[in-house]
Protein backbone atom coordinates (compact mmCIF):
# COMPACT_ATOMS: atom_id res chain seq x y z
CA UNK A 1 0.00 0.00 0.00
CA UNK A 2 1.36 3.74 -1.12
CA UNK A 3 1.82 5.63 2.16
CA UNK A 4 0.72 9.37 0.78
CA UNK A 5 1.42 12.06 3.26
CA UNK A 6 0.10 14.58 2.04
CA UNK A 7 -2.58 15.30 -0.96
CA UNK A 8 -4.01 18.22 -2.33
CA UNK A 9 -7.07 17.37 -3.86
CA UNK A 10 -8.85 20.09 -6.63
CA UNK A 11 -6.84 22.76 -5.18
CA UNK A 12 -8.19 26.02 -6.09
CA UNK A 13 -7.44 29.71 -5.31
CA UNK A 14 -8.61 33.01 -6.35
CA UNK A 15 -7.97 36.56 -5.26
CA UNK A 16 -10.94 38.69 -6.14
CA UNK A 17 -11.40 38.20 -9.99
CA UNK A 18 -7.49 37.32 -10.48
CA UNK A 19 -8.12 33.02 -10.38
CA UNK A 20 -4.62 31.79 -9.38
CA UNK A 21 -5.06 27.91 -8.76
CA UNK A 22 -7.22 25.23 -10.87
CA UNK A 23 -7.93 21.83 -9.80
CA UNK A 24 -4.48 20.99 -8.67
CA UNK A 25 -4.09 17.43 -7.80
CA UNK A 26 -1.05 16.18 -6.53
CA UNK A 27 -0.33 13.07 -4.21
CA UNK A 28 2.96 12.78 -2.30
CA UNK A 29 4.89 9.66 -0.81
CA UNK A 30 6.36 9.48 2.13
CA UNK A 31 9.79 9.41 1.30
CA UNK A 32 9.81 11.45 -1.76
CA UNK A 33 11.29 14.55 -2.83
CA UNK A 34 9.50 16.52 -4.83
CA UNK A 35 10.33 20.13 -6.86
CA UNK A 36 7.37 21.98 -7.75
CA UNK A 37 8.67 24.21 -10.47
CA UNK A 38 6.46 26.74 -12.44
CA UNK A 39 7.26 30.42 -14.30
CA UNK A 40 7.14 33.15 -11.91
CA UNK A 41 3.36 34.28 -11.06
CA UNK A 42 2.00 31.06 -11.44
CA UNK A 43 1.08 30.75 -8.04
CA UNK A 44 3.49 28.16 -6.08
CA UNK A 45 3.84 30.49 -3.26
CA UNK A 46 -0.51 30.29 -3.04
CA UNK A 47 -0.06 26.98 -3.65
CA UNK A 48 2.88 26.28 -0.68
CA UNK A 49 1.02 28.82 1.37
CA UNK A 50 -2.74 26.46 1.32
CA UNK A 51 -0.21 23.44 1.77
CA UNK A 52 1.40 25.20 4.98
CA UNK A 53 -2.04 25.87 6.23
CA UNK A 54 -1.68 29.46 6.15
CA UNK A 55 -3.90 30.31 3.48
CA UNK A 56 -6.47 27.37 3.29
CA UNK A 57 -7.58 27.13 -0.92
CA UNK A 58 -10.97 28.29 -1.73
CA UNK A 59 -11.74 25.48 -3.78
CA UNK A 60 -10.65 21.82 -2.90
CA UNK A 61 -8.91 20.81 -0.42
CA UNK A 62 -5.21 20.00 1.26
CA UNK A 63 -5.13 16.43 3.30
CA UNK A 64 -3.09 15.22 5.51
CA UNK A 65 -3.61 11.68 7.13
CA UNK A 66 -7.20 12.12 5.45
CA UNK A 67 -7.85 15.53 7.60
CA UNK A 68 -8.00 18.56 5.82
CA UNK A 69 -5.23 21.54 6.08
CA UNK A 70 -6.76 24.70 8.37
CA UNK A 71 -3.54 26.28 9.50
CA UNK A 72 0.04 25.81 10.50
CA UNK A 73 1.07 23.07 12.56
CA UNK A 74 3.74 20.78 13.18
CA UNK A 75 3.34 18.31 11.23
CA UNK A 76 4.72 20.46 8.48
CA UNK A 77 7.69 22.48 8.82
CA UNK A 78 9.07 24.91 6.51
CA UNK A 79 12.10 27.12 5.20
CA UNK A 80 11.47 30.07 3.83
CA UNK A 81 13.92 32.05 1.54
CA UNK A 82 14.04 34.87 3.52
CA UNK A 83 13.26 35.42 7.29
CA UNK A 84 14.23 31.99 7.85
CA UNK A 85 15.67 32.43 11.33
CA UNK A 86 14.61 34.27 14.48
CA UNK A 87 17.50 36.79 14.79
CA UNK A 88 17.15 36.72 18.55
CA UNK A 89 18.10 33.51 19.10
CA UNK A 90 21.78 31.82 18.22
CA UNK A 91 21.99 28.37 15.85
CA UNK A 92 21.67 26.20 19.17
CA UNK A 93 18.48 28.24 20.75
CA UNK A 94 17.52 28.33 17.03
CA UNK A 95 17.34 24.52 16.89
CA UNK A 96 16.13 24.13 19.94
CA UNK A 97 13.26 26.33 19.80
CA UNK A 98 10.71 23.59 17.96
CA UNK A 99 11.29 21.02 20.93
CA UNK A 100 11.52 23.77 23.76
CA UNK A 101 8.06 24.93 22.16
CA UNK A 102 6.87 21.40 21.89
CA UNK A 103 7.84 19.60 24.79
CA UNK A 104 7.63 22.33 27.37
CA UNK A 105 4.59 24.83 28.55
CA UNK A 106 5.29 28.52 28.81
CA UNK A 107 4.73 28.76 32.86
CA UNK A 108 7.24 25.65 33.07
CA UNK A 109 10.04 27.57 30.89
CA UNK A 110 9.74 30.39 33.50
CA UNK A 111 10.90 28.15 36.23
CA UNK A 112 13.70 27.48 33.89
CA UNK A 113 16.12 28.07 37.13
CA UNK A 114 14.88 25.07 38.73
CA UNK A 115 16.36 21.62 38.30
CA UNK A 116 14.00 19.57 36.21
CA UNK A 117 13.51 22.59 33.60
CA UNK A 118 17.44 23.11 33.83
CA UNK A 119 17.90 19.87 32.56
CA UNK A 120 14.97 19.08 29.79
CA UNK A 121 16.84 22.86 28.26
CA UNK A 122 19.65 21.17 28.15
CA UNK A 123 18.33 18.42 26.49
CA UNK A 124 16.90 20.27 23.73
CA UNK A 125 20.44 22.22 23.55
CA UNK A 126 22.42 18.98 23.31
CA UNK A 127 19.51 17.54 20.95
CA UNK A 128 20.29 21.20 18.61
CA UNK A 129 24.21 20.49 18.35
CA UNK A 130 23.49 17.09 17.44
CA UNK A 131 21.39 18.64 14.57
CA UNK A 132 23.71 21.17 13.70
CA UNK A 133 26.64 18.71 13.77
CA UNK A 134 24.35 16.49 11.07
CA UNK A 135 24.18 19.44 8.54
CA UNK A 136 28.26 20.66 9.06
CA UNK A 137 27.92 23.25 11.13
CA UNK A 138 29.22 22.10 14.64
CA UNK A 139 31.49 25.09 14.71
CA UNK A 140 28.46 27.67 14.47
CA UNK A 141 26.10 26.53 17.90
CA UNK A 142 26.74 30.06 19.56
CA UNK A 143 26.10 32.76 16.59
CA UNK A 144 23.06 34.61 16.12
CA UNK A 145 21.58 34.32 12.26
CA UNK A 146 23.36 38.16 11.27
CA UNK A 147 26.50 36.38 12.14
CA UNK A 148 26.18 33.61 9.31
CA UNK A 149 26.20 33.71 5.79
CA UNK A 150 22.73 33.23 3.59
CA UNK A 151 24.21 29.36 3.12
CA UNK A 152 24.84 28.73 7.10
CA UNK A 153 21.40 30.35 7.63
CA UNK A 154 19.81 28.34 5.14
CA UNK A 155 21.49 24.90 7.16
CA UNK A 156 20.49 26.16 10.52
CA UNK A 157 17.17 26.48 8.90
CA UNK A 158 17.06 23.15 7.63
CA UNK A 159 18.20 21.58 11.39
CA UNK A 160 15.24 23.54 12.66
CA UNK A 161 12.71 21.82 10.33
CA UNK A 162 14.46 18.30 10.50
CA UNK A 163 14.57 18.34 14.30
CA UNK A 164 11.03 18.02 14.41
CA UNK A 165 10.79 15.10 12.38
CA UNK A 166 7.66 16.89 10.56
CA UNK A 167 5.37 14.37 8.08
CA UNK A 168 6.48 16.77 5.21
CA UNK A 169 9.15 19.93 4.77
CA UNK A 170 8.39 22.28 3.05
CA UNK A 171 11.35 24.44 1.20
CA UNK A 172 10.26 27.59 -0.54
CA UNK A 173 13.27 28.50 -2.87
CA UNK A 174 15.50 27.94 -0.03
CA UNK A 175 18.39 28.25 -1.86
CA UNK A 176 17.61 30.91 -4.17
CA UNK A 177 19.49 34.10 -2.85
CA UNK A 178 23.18 31.75 -2.29
CA UNK A 179 25.91 31.44 -4.76
CA UNK A 180 26.58 28.44 -6.90
CA UNK A 181 28.78 26.60 -4.52
CA UNK A 182 27.03 27.18 -1.37
CA UNK A 183 23.68 26.15 -3.80
CA UNK A 184 25.57 23.09 -4.99
CA UNK A 185 26.63 22.20 -1.24
CA UNK A 186 23.11 22.59 -0.08
CA UNK A 187 21.64 20.71 -2.67
CA UNK A 188 23.60 17.73 -2.08
CA UNK A 189 22.63 17.69 1.39
CA UNK A 190 19.11 17.20 0.35
CA UNK A 191 20.77 14.17 -1.72
CA UNK A 192 21.68 12.86 1.60
CA UNK A 193 18.61 13.06 2.94
CA UNK A 194 17.79 11.34 0.10
CA UNK A 195 20.18 8.66 0.93
CA UNK A 196 18.79 8.23 4.25
CA UNK A 197 15.25 7.59 2.59
CA UNK A 198 16.57 4.46 0.88
CA UNK A 199 18.60 3.35 3.60
CA UNK A 200 15.92 3.27 5.57
CA UNK A 201 13.72 1.52 2.66
CA UNK A 202 15.72 -1.12 2.13
CA UNK A 203 15.74 -1.82 5.90
CA UNK A 204 11.58 -2.06 5.55
CA UNK A 205 11.28 1.52 8.04
CA UNK A 206 8.94 4.09 6.86
CA UNK A 207 11.52 6.68 5.08
CA UNK A 208 12.17 9.56 7.71
CA UNK A 209 12.08 12.86 5.21
CA UNK A 210 9.38 13.88 2.91
CA UNK A 211 10.31 17.05 1.13
CA UNK A 212 8.09 19.25 -1.10
CA UNK A 213 10.88 22.44 -2.58
CA UNK A 214 9.44 25.08 -4.81
CA UNK A 215 12.11 26.59 -7.29
CA UNK A 216 12.63 27.94 -10.20
CA UNK A 217 15.54 26.78 -11.24
CA UNK A 218 15.56 23.65 -13.40
CA UNK A 219 18.65 22.06 -13.20
CA UNK A 220 17.93 22.10 -9.13
CA UNK A 221 14.38 20.99 -9.37
CA UNK A 222 15.30 17.57 -11.47
CA UNK A 223 18.91 17.39 -9.41
CA UNK A 224 17.52 17.17 -6.48
CA UNK A 225 14.90 15.66 -6.56
CA UNK A 226 12.75 11.99 -7.17
CA UNK A 227 10.26 13.81 -9.03
CA UNK A 228 9.41 16.84 -10.39
CA UNK A 229 5.79 18.24 -10.85
CA UNK A 230 5.30 21.70 -13.25
CA UNK A 231 2.66 24.53 -11.96
CA UNK A 232 1.65 26.39 -14.76
CA UNK A 233 -1.03 29.17 -16.43
CA UNK A 234 -0.16 28.23 -19.78
CA UNK A 235 -2.52 25.86 -20.59
CA UNK A 236 -5.43 25.03 -23.00
CA UNK A 237 -8.04 25.96 -21.02
CA UNK A 238 -10.39 27.05 -23.92
CA UNK A 239 -10.29 23.54 -24.76
CA UNK A 240 -11.42 22.71 -21.42
CA UNK A 241 -14.39 25.08 -21.94
CA UNK A 242 -13.61 27.88 -20.02
CA UNK A 243 -14.19 31.40 -21.19
CA UNK A 244 -11.51 32.98 -19.43
CA UNK A 245 -8.07 31.95 -17.55
CA UNK A 246 -9.02 29.56 -14.57
CA UNK A 247 -5.43 29.58 -12.91
CA UNK A 248 -2.77 27.57 -12.92
CA UNK A 249 -2.94 23.37 -12.76
CA UNK A 250 -0.17 21.00 -12.47
CA UNK A 251 0.47 20.50 -16.51
CA UNK A 252 3.72 18.00 -15.91
CA UNK A 253 4.78 15.16 -13.31
CA UNK A 254 7.12 12.62 -13.86
CA UNK A 255 9.58 11.01 -12.39
CA UNK A 256 13.73 12.43 -11.85
CA UNK A 257 17.15 10.38 -11.73
CA UNK A 258 18.28 9.94 -8.57
CA UNK A 259 21.49 11.18 -8.09
CA UNK A 260 24.19 10.16 -5.13
CA UNK A 261 25.33 13.04 -3.41
CA UNK A 262 29.18 11.78 -4.15
CA UNK A 263 28.71 11.31 -7.79
CA UNK A 264 29.89 13.88 -10.31
CA UNK A 265 27.01 16.34 -11.73
CA UNK A 266 26.29 15.20 -15.07
CA UNK A 267 23.99 18.01 -16.46
CA UNK A 268 23.78 16.76 -20.02
CA UNK A 269 21.98 13.36 -18.56
CA UNK A 270 18.74 15.57 -18.09
CA UNK A 271 18.97 17.90 -21.00
CA UNK A 272 16.13 16.52 -22.13
CA UNK A 273 14.01 16.13 -19.35
CA UNK A 274 14.91 19.78 -18.82
CA UNK A 275 13.92 21.03 -22.44
CA UNK A 276 10.32 18.96 -22.01
CA UNK A 277 9.19 20.70 -18.92
CA UNK A 278 10.58 24.34 -20.42
CA UNK A 279 8.07 23.60 -23.16
CA UNK A 280 5.97 22.20 -21.64
CA UNK A 281 5.83 24.41 -17.93
CA UNK A 282 7.07 27.85 -19.26
CA UNK A 283 6.30 28.19 -22.45
CA UNK A 284 2.87 30.31 -22.88
CA UNK A 285 2.93 29.41 -27.03
CA UNK A 286 2.36 25.95 -26.94
CA UNK A 287 -1.29 25.45 -24.69
CA UNK A 288 -2.49 21.84 -24.51
CA UNK A 289 -4.34 19.97 -22.06
CA UNK A 290 -2.80 18.86 -19.01
CA UNK A 291 -2.52 14.86 -19.27
CA UNK A 292 -0.08 14.37 -21.81
CA UNK A 293 2.77 15.16 -19.41
CA UNK A 294 0.69 13.95 -16.36
CA UNK A 295 2.69 10.27 -15.94
CA UNK A 296 4.41 10.39 -12.96
CA UNK A 297 2.04 7.55 -11.45
CA UNK A 298 2.50 5.13 -14.93
CA UNK A 299 5.86 5.35 -14.63
CA UNK A 300 5.69 4.16 -11.16
CA UNK A 301 3.80 1.43 -12.23
CA UNK A 302 5.97 0.64 -15.11
CA UNK A 303 9.03 0.52 -12.70
CA UNK A 304 10.94 3.14 -13.66
CA UNK A 305 11.09 5.37 -10.87
CA UNK A 306 14.58 4.92 -9.56
CA UNK A 307 13.75 6.51 -6.30
CA UNK A 308 12.00 4.77 -3.13
CA UNK A 309 8.87 4.07 -4.46
CA UNK A 310 10.71 1.78 -7.01
CA UNK A 311 11.85 -0.35 -4.34
CA UNK A 312 9.87 -3.51 -3.30
CA UNK A 313 7.19 -2.29 -0.79
CA UNK B 1 33.36 63.06 2.42
CA UNK B 2 30.21 61.41 3.75
CA UNK B 3 30.75 58.84 6.69
CA UNK B 4 34.37 59.30 6.56
CA UNK B 5 35.17 57.66 10.00
CA UNK B 6 37.16 59.02 12.26
CA UNK B 7 39.90 57.54 14.52
CA UNK B 8 38.82 57.14 18.64
CA UNK B 9 41.34 59.70 19.91
CA UNK B 10 39.83 62.40 17.69
CA UNK B 11 35.86 61.37 18.79
CA UNK B 12 37.21 61.76 22.54
CA UNK B 13 38.79 64.67 21.72
CA UNK B 14 36.05 66.05 19.59
CA UNK B 15 33.58 65.87 22.44
CA UNK B 16 35.69 67.07 25.55
CA UNK B 17 36.34 70.07 23.01
CA UNK B 18 32.73 70.52 22.96
CA UNK B 19 32.41 70.45 26.86
CA UNK B 20 35.37 73.10 26.97
CA UNK B 21 33.84 75.17 24.64
CA UNK B 22 30.79 75.34 26.60
CA UNK B 23 32.71 75.45 29.64
CA UNK B 24 34.88 78.78 28.23
CA UNK B 25 31.73 80.13 27.00
CA UNK B 26 30.05 80.52 30.34
CA UNK B 27 33.16 81.76 31.79
CA UNK B 28 33.59 84.58 29.60
CA UNK B 29 29.71 85.53 29.42
CA UNK B 30 30.13 85.77 33.39
CA UNK B 31 33.42 87.99 33.69
CA UNK B 32 31.69 90.45 30.83
CA UNK B 33 28.73 90.23 32.90
CA UNK B 34 30.43 90.63 36.41
CA UNK B 35 32.56 93.36 34.85
CA UNK B 36 29.24 95.79 34.23
CA UNK B 37 27.71 94.54 37.24
CA UNK B 38 29.51 93.01 40.35
CA UNK B 39 25.99 92.07 41.78
CA UNK B 40 25.08 90.31 38.94
CA UNK B 41 23.60 86.45 40.02
CA UNK B 42 22.39 85.66 36.52
CA UNK B 43 25.78 84.39 35.10
CA UNK B 44 27.39 84.01 38.62
CA UNK B 45 31.55 83.08 38.80
CA UNK B 46 32.42 79.91 39.02
CA UNK B 47 33.59 80.13 42.49
CA UNK B 48 29.88 81.15 43.15
CA UNK B 49 28.54 79.17 41.91
CA UNK B 50 30.60 76.66 44.46
CA UNK B 51 29.72 78.38 47.43
CA UNK B 52 26.02 79.69 46.77
CA UNK B 53 25.25 76.42 45.01
CA UNK B 54 26.89 73.34 45.15
CA UNK B 55 27.75 74.06 48.83
CA UNK B 56 24.02 74.83 50.13
CA UNK B 57 22.64 72.49 47.79
CA UNK B 58 24.42 69.43 48.96
CA UNK B 59 24.75 70.69 52.94
CA UNK B 60 22.63 69.37 55.37
CA UNK B 61 20.04 71.97 56.97
CA UNK B 62 21.72 73.59 60.39
CA UNK B 63 18.36 72.74 62.22
CA UNK B 64 16.58 69.55 60.39
CA UNK B 65 19.53 68.09 59.31
CA UNK B 66 18.40 67.43 55.54
CA UNK B 67 19.66 67.77 52.28
CA UNK B 68 17.81 69.53 49.62
CA UNK B 69 18.71 68.22 46.82
CA UNK B 70 18.53 64.58 48.47
CA UNK B 71 14.66 65.41 49.56
CA UNK B 72 14.46 66.86 46.00
CA UNK B 73 15.68 63.35 44.20
CA UNK B 74 13.95 61.04 46.28
CA UNK B 75 10.36 63.31 45.77
CA UNK B 76 11.22 63.55 41.96
CA UNK B 77 12.91 60.30 40.77
CA UNK B 78 12.86 57.49 43.11
CA UNK B 79 8.93 58.03 43.52
CA UNK B 80 7.02 59.82 40.89
CA UNK B 81 9.39 59.49 37.96
CA UNK B 82 9.91 55.87 38.83
CA UNK B 83 6.06 55.12 39.18
CA UNK B 84 4.54 56.80 36.32
CA UNK B 85 7.33 54.89 34.49
CA UNK B 86 6.33 51.91 35.32
CA UNK B 87 2.70 52.03 35.08
CA UNK B 88 3.13 54.33 31.77
CA UNK B 89 5.48 51.29 30.34
CA UNK B 90 3.30 48.40 31.64
CA UNK B 91 0.15 49.65 30.09
CA UNK B 92 1.99 50.57 26.64
CA UNK B 93 3.28 47.00 26.68
CA UNK B 94 0.19 45.80 27.12
CA UNK B 95 -1.67 47.34 24.92
CA UNK B 96 0.94 48.17 22.15
CA UNK B 97 1.58 44.16 22.11
CA UNK B 98 -1.65 43.42 21.75
CA UNK B 99 -2.92 45.92 19.26
CA UNK B 100 0.34 44.22 16.97
CA UNK B 101 -1.29 40.88 17.29
CA UNK B 102 -4.66 41.66 17.01
CA UNK B 103 -6.32 43.64 14.45
CA UNK B 104 -9.71 44.26 16.52
CA UNK B 105 -7.54 45.65 19.44
CA UNK B 106 -5.72 47.43 16.89
CA UNK B 107 -9.10 49.26 15.72
CA UNK B 108 -9.93 49.87 18.93
CA UNK B 109 -6.87 51.49 20.43
CA UNK B 110 -5.66 53.21 17.37
CA UNK B 111 -8.06 56.06 16.92
CA UNK B 112 -8.20 57.54 20.46
CA UNK B 113 -3.73 56.71 21.12
CA UNK B 114 -3.53 58.87 17.61
CA UNK B 115 -5.64 61.43 19.01
CA UNK B 116 -4.54 61.87 22.82
CA UNK B 117 -0.74 61.90 21.63
CA UNK B 118 -1.56 65.48 20.17
CA UNK B 119 -2.55 67.00 23.29
CA UNK B 120 0.68 68.22 25.30
CA UNK B 121 -0.10 66.56 28.49
CA UNK B 122 0.58 69.22 30.02
CA UNK B 123 -2.34 70.88 29.25
CA UNK B 124 -4.37 68.53 30.26
CA UNK B 125 -2.95 69.47 33.99
CA UNK B 126 -6.23 70.39 34.75
CA UNK B 127 -8.17 67.48 34.21
CA UNK B 128 -5.69 65.61 36.17
CA UNK B 129 -6.05 67.89 39.12
CA UNK B 130 -9.99 67.03 39.00
CA UNK B 131 -10.27 63.52 38.47
CA UNK B 132 -6.97 62.37 40.53
CA UNK B 133 -6.17 65.72 42.95
CA UNK B 134 -2.53 66.59 43.52
CA UNK B 135 -0.78 64.39 45.68
CA UNK B 136 1.55 61.59 44.23
CA UNK B 137 -1.04 60.16 42.14
CA UNK B 138 -1.19 63.03 39.95
CA UNK B 139 2.22 62.93 38.85
CA UNK B 140 1.71 59.39 37.98
CA UNK B 141 -0.98 60.07 36.01
CA UNK B 142 0.72 62.53 34.51
CA UNK B 143 3.63 60.41 33.36
CA UNK B 144 1.66 57.54 32.06
CA UNK B 145 -0.91 59.72 30.31
CA UNK B 146 2.05 61.69 28.66
CA UNK B 147 4.31 58.54 27.64
CA UNK B 148 1.40 55.75 26.72
CA UNK B 149 0.16 57.65 23.38
CA UNK B 150 3.61 57.63 22.23
CA UNK B 151 5.28 54.16 23.97
CA UNK B 152 2.26 51.90 23.05
CA UNK B 153 1.84 53.38 19.44
CA UNK B 154 5.93 52.87 18.91
CA UNK B 155 5.52 49.29 20.38
CA UNK B 156 2.47 48.60 18.49
CA UNK B 157 4.17 49.36 15.26
CA UNK B 158 7.39 47.33 15.92
CA UNK B 159 5.05 44.58 17.11
CA UNK B 160 3.22 44.58 13.47
CA UNK B 161 5.90 45.39 11.63
CA UNK B 162 9.50 44.20 12.75
CA UNK B 163 8.28 40.70 12.81
CA UNK B 164 7.21 39.05 9.64
CA UNK B 165 4.29 36.76 8.89
CA UNK B 166 7.03 33.66 7.66
CA UNK B 167 8.47 33.96 11.22
CA UNK B 168 4.53 33.51 13.24
CA UNK B 169 4.33 30.73 10.52
CA UNK B 170 7.33 28.80 11.45
CA UNK B 171 6.85 29.49 14.86
CA UNK B 172 3.25 27.75 14.30
CA UNK B 173 4.91 25.08 12.50
CA UNK B 174 6.96 24.69 15.67
CA UNK B 175 4.11 24.40 18.01
CA UNK B 176 3.99 27.48 19.35
CA UNK B 177 0.54 28.50 20.90
CA UNK B 178 -0.43 32.22 20.61
CA UNK B 179 1.16 32.76 23.80
CA UNK B 180 4.23 31.34 22.97
CA UNK B 181 4.19 33.37 20.14
CA UNK B 182 3.49 37.07 21.09
CA UNK B 183 6.03 36.07 24.18
CA UNK B 184 8.72 34.07 22.72
CA UNK B 185 8.47 35.20 19.45
CA UNK B 186 6.69 38.96 18.96
CA UNK B 187 7.83 40.05 22.58
CA UNK B 188 11.71 38.63 22.33
CA UNK B 189 12.34 40.25 18.84
CA UNK B 190 10.80 43.40 19.59
CA UNK B 191 12.39 43.76 23.07
CA UNK B 192 15.13 45.94 22.28
CA UNK B 193 12.89 48.74 20.13
CA UNK B 194 10.69 48.41 23.36
CA UNK B 195 13.64 49.23 25.51
CA UNK B 196 14.78 52.45 22.84
CA UNK B 197 11.34 53.26 23.07
CA UNK B 198 11.13 53.59 27.33
CA UNK B 199 14.70 55.40 26.79
CA UNK B 200 13.50 57.85 24.27
CA UNK B 201 10.59 58.59 26.73
CA UNK B 202 12.94 59.16 29.82
CA UNK B 203 12.99 62.76 28.81
CA UNK B 204 9.31 63.55 27.83
CA UNK B 205 8.32 61.82 31.23
CA UNK B 206 10.79 64.42 32.67
CA UNK B 207 9.49 67.14 31.36
CA UNK B 208 5.51 66.42 32.48
CA UNK B 209 6.92 65.74 35.26
CA UNK B 210 8.77 68.82 36.32
CA UNK B 211 6.16 71.09 34.58
CA UNK B 212 3.23 69.34 37.34
CA UNK B 213 5.79 69.77 40.10
CA UNK B 214 6.68 73.64 39.08
CA UNK B 215 2.86 74.20 39.73
CA UNK B 216 2.21 72.17 42.23
CA UNK B 217 4.46 70.60 44.54
CA UNK B 218 5.95 71.45 47.63
CA UNK B 219 8.77 69.45 47.27
CA UNK B 220 10.68 67.98 43.82
CA UNK B 221 13.10 69.76 41.63
CA UNK B 222 10.58 71.62 39.45
CA UNK B 223 9.20 72.78 43.03
CA UNK B 224 12.96 74.32 44.09
CA UNK B 225 13.39 75.10 40.32
CA UNK B 226 10.44 77.58 40.23
CA UNK B 227 10.94 78.62 43.94
CA UNK B 228 15.11 79.81 43.25
CA UNK B 229 13.94 81.25 39.68
CA UNK B 230 12.19 83.36 41.43
CA UNK B 231 14.15 84.34 43.64
CA UNK B 232 17.16 84.79 40.68
CA UNK B 233 19.12 82.33 42.77
CA UNK B 234 20.76 81.42 39.67
CA UNK B 235 23.83 79.32 41.25
CA UNK B 236 21.03 76.93 42.96
CA UNK B 237 19.10 77.07 39.61
CA UNK B 238 22.20 75.80 37.53
CA UNK B 239 23.25 73.15 39.89
CA UNK B 240 19.69 71.72 39.66
CA UNK B 241 20.10 71.92 36.10
CA UNK B 242 23.19 69.98 36.03
CA UNK B 243 21.80 67.42 38.35
CA UNK B 244 18.66 66.92 36.27
CA UNK B 245 20.72 66.57 32.97
CA UNK B 246 23.46 64.07 35.15
CA UNK B 247 20.34 61.54 36.14
CA UNK B 248 18.49 61.63 32.51
CA UNK B 249 22.44 60.90 30.96
CA UNK B 250 22.60 58.01 33.35
CA UNK B 251 19.25 56.95 33.27
CA UNK B 252 20.13 56.90 29.12
CA UNK B 253 23.36 55.03 30.02
CA UNK B 254 21.52 52.38 31.91
CA UNK B 255 18.96 51.44 29.72
CA UNK B 256 21.29 51.23 26.52
CA UNK B 257 23.48 48.71 28.48
CA UNK B 258 19.96 46.89 29.34
CA UNK B 259 19.53 46.59 25.66
CA UNK B 260 22.74 45.42 25.10
CA UNK B 261 22.76 42.78 27.73
CA UNK B 262 19.07 41.65 26.86
CA UNK B 263 19.64 41.54 23.25
CA UNK B 264 22.97 40.85 22.45
CA UNK B 265 21.97 39.99 18.79
CA UNK B 266 20.62 43.38 17.79
CA UNK B 267 22.17 46.13 16.25
CA UNK B 268 24.97 43.42 14.23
Amino acid sequence: MTDHVLECQNVGHWFGKTRVLHDVNLKIVRGEIVAVVGPSGCGKSTLLRAILGTHPPKAGAVLMNGEPVTSPGRARGIVYQRYSLFPFLTAQENVAFGPMLDRTTLPFRFLRSLGAARRMHKEHLNLAAEMLEKVKLGNALKRYPAEMSGGMCQRVAIAQALVMKPQIILLDEPFGALDEATREELQAMLLGLYQENLDAKRAGDPPPYTILIVTHELHEAIYVSDRVAGLSQYWAWDQAGHVSAPGATIVYDAVAPVFHPDEPREFGEFLEQREEIRSTVFEPEVPELPGKHLRFWKEIEAGKGPGVLSLSE
Amino acid sequence: MIRKPIPQSWRVGLGVASFLLLIGAYSYLSHRQLEENPDDRSIPSWSRLWSDGVVRVFTPNEHTGEVWIWQDFQATFRERLLAGMLVGVGVSLLVGLLMGCYDPLEAFFLPPLAFLAKIPPVAMLAVFFVLVGSGFEMYVTMIAFGIVPVLAQSIYHAAKDDVPDELLHKAYTLGASQMESIYNVIYKQTLPRIIDGVRLQVGPAMVYLIAAEWIAADVGFGYHLRLQSRLLDMSVVYVYLIVLGAVGFFLDFVLTRLRLWLCPWYGH
